[in-house]
């Protein structure tokens, strides 16, 4: 057998349900490939060795009493630094917030805990999610495990990167405008946006809360589907998390009487010409499964991105108002209060947040209001509508999830709008609510490359269905 | 649209954001970029287009508002976080000040 660390999370379940291996083996495979590896990546900002091999004991004595929690029971995962934990740091990758502990657990670390998940650590992000490269974390970049010099994406970059360099079986990260797509589409994961409403909110930073989703980062799409049966469901600590009927796989053996529509908006200038041919490949892959491959009117899904960066700093610079060293995180002591906010805020909080603050600010401020956010909202609409009309006529909507394959480190950190154009692809499925999946079209040692659906609400067993048919025809 | 030194400074005087010369003149070159490229949403007609709602329509039901008890290990690890306390209390800086006389 391989090493146990580059199981994934449904081998694992079957080796630990069949007496063959220990969640303590997989948990120290996946700690000594942390140690090995983890100091050039960077993907972690903590790990918690012992912790996280006392809880590995647990679950081999409750497996050993037949009393397991669930099929994540004794498989090892990473946390995005954006998700509470009681008891431990909780940065979002910001140094406004380095001596931060949470006081509560989020819902999802709540159930990953009742299912018996062993947490390893939290993963590097872009400080408070706002960033495509991994490269905005306060605490130094998470590097590609495909290529050093590149970037593993953003925001979950710490998370895909795990995920791809075998530190962990799998990793939650969340994404507001592709920060667990993009990521995956660079590092060769899969990563799942859930439909919004899907997953509860609760106990992740906010950053702007009308897009936030929770989702799993994975190396197939079937352990994307174990970890989102974990996390999914109404929470009434979220009013915003959705009375959906329960997710349940609906794995296909083919792709038979699937309508994949590829939008005619989507497919312009600015793609790499390898993304393009890799992506047209895959699709020639699906037709072969025996999806049915037809254009589609997407009508104003080029103005996503546009309506994103009206909506989503003016969410953000409501939501992170609260970081203002008060009342927990650092404050730099001056002589008088607005002086104490200026040096807490300009010190300790990064160049791209600050960004967008101000952005946010500003288009929320008066006389500008309904020039931006109205706008945007009535915009929104538009886009909400064209996506529900090219859905009636097709199962899911097809892209690739990102202009290029992993950049390099450097390459855009002082050009704002050209890292904004990362999320072109990615941005209309939080714009519209939709699940949102990228996938990725090639395993060959190159460059990853992902492919990216949209589906229906609550439709995410199709894109996981889509994912898995694809992944077993390789 | 294009930001004034004003704009910006009194902006960021709103946002609580302290900032040095050369960032400002830098952020107002930025923000004048992402504004000039989001300003693309006013050639769209909107006319009678309602906001869009941001709540999914299987989630409309309000919890009961009720105080609960947080307990007394999340209550000393909320203390633990204050940055700067006097006998567990907060302690922060006055928001009204003497008048210096």
């Amino acid at each position: 057998m391989e090493s146990l660390n580059t199981l994934t999370i449904a081998q694992a379940r079957a080796e630990l349900d069949a007496g063959r291996i220990t969640s303590r083996q997989i948990t120290e495979a996946c700690l000594a490939e942390i140690a090995s590896r983890d100091p050039a990546l960077h993907a972690f900002l903590e790990v918690w060795n012992d912790e996280a091999l006392a809880e590995a004991d647990r679950a081999d004595e409750r497996l050993q009493n037949g009393s397991s929690l669930g099929v994540l029971d004794g498989i090892p995962l990473a946390i995005k630094d954006n998700i509470l934990i009681e008891g431990r740091h909780c940065s979002a990758a910001s140094k406004i917030l380095e001596p931060y502990i949470a006081v509560y657990d989020a819902t999802v670390i709540q159930k990953l805990k009742a299912q018996g998940a062993v947490l390893l650590g939290r993963t590097n992000m872009d400080e408070f999610a706002m960033g495509g490269s991994t490269e905005n974390s306060a605490y130094g970049p998470t590097r590609n495990p495909f290529d050093p010099d590149r970037v593993p994406g953003g925001s979950s970059g710490g998370s895909a990167a795990a995920v791809a360099a075998n530190l962990c079986l799998g990793a939650l990260g969340s994404d507001t405008g592709g920060s667990i797509r993009q990521p995956a589409s660079f590092c060769g994961d899969i990563g799942l946006k859930p439909t919004y409403g899907r997953v509860s909110r609760f106990g992740l930073m906010a950053m702007a809360s009308s897009f936030d989703q929770i989702g799993p980062i994975t190396k197939t799409a079937e352990d994307a589907g174990l970890i989102l049966s974990a996390l999914a469901g109404k929470d009434e600590n979220d009013q915003t998390s959705a009375d959906a009927s329960a997710f349940l796989p609906a794995w296909k053996t083919n792709l038979k009487g699937l309508r994949i529509g590829l939008p005619r908006q989507a497919w312009g200038e600015g793609i790499q010409e390898d993304v393009r041919a890799a992506v047209e490949l895959a699709i020639d892959a699906l037709r072969t499964l025996g999806a049915e491959i037809i254009d589609v009117d997407l009508p104003y899904a080029d103005e996503a991105l546009a309506v994103y960066y009206v909506v989503m700093p003016c969410e953000v610079s409501a939501n992170l108002s609260r970081f203002d060293g008060m009342r927990y995180g650092v404050r730099e002591p001056e002589n008088n209060l607005l002086d104490t906010y200026f040096q807490t805020r300009g010190l300790r909080i990064g160049r791209e947040v600050r960004r967008r603050i101000l952005l946010g600010t500003y288009a929320l401020s008066a006389g500008y209001y309904d020039a931006y956010y109205k706008k945007a909202k009535q915009v929104q609409t538009l886009i909400k509508n064209a996506y529900a009309s090219a859905l009636e006529h097709v199962d899911v909507l097809l892209t690739p999830t990102a202009p290029s394959v992993a950049f390099s480190i450097g390459e855009k950190i002082n050009d704002p709008l050209a890292m904004y154009l990362e999320d072109l692809f990615t941005v209309g499925a939080n714009v519209a609510g939709l699940p949102a999946l990228s996938f990725p079209a090639r395993h060959d040692g190159t460059l990853p490359i992902g492919v990216h659906l949209t589906g229906r609400p609550f439709d995410e067993a199709t894109l996981l269905a889509i994912a898995r048919c694809y992944e077993e025809s390789r | 649209m294009s930001l004034t030194k004003e704009e910006l400074q009194s902006i960021a005087n709103l946002a609580r954001i302290g900032l040095s010369e050369e960032e400002a003149d830098r952020l107002r070159h930025e923000l004048d970029g992402i504004l000039g490229y989001v300003d693309r949403l006013q050639l769209i007609d909107t006319t009678g287009i309602p906001e869009a709602s941001s709540i999914p329509v299987q989630a409309d039901e309000f919890r009961v508002d009720e105080v609960n008890d947080c307990g007394d290990a999340a209550r000393a690890l909320i203390i633990d976080n204050f940055p700067a306390s006097q006998s567990n209390m907060l302690k922060a800086p006055a928001v009204f000040e003497k008048p210096k006389s």
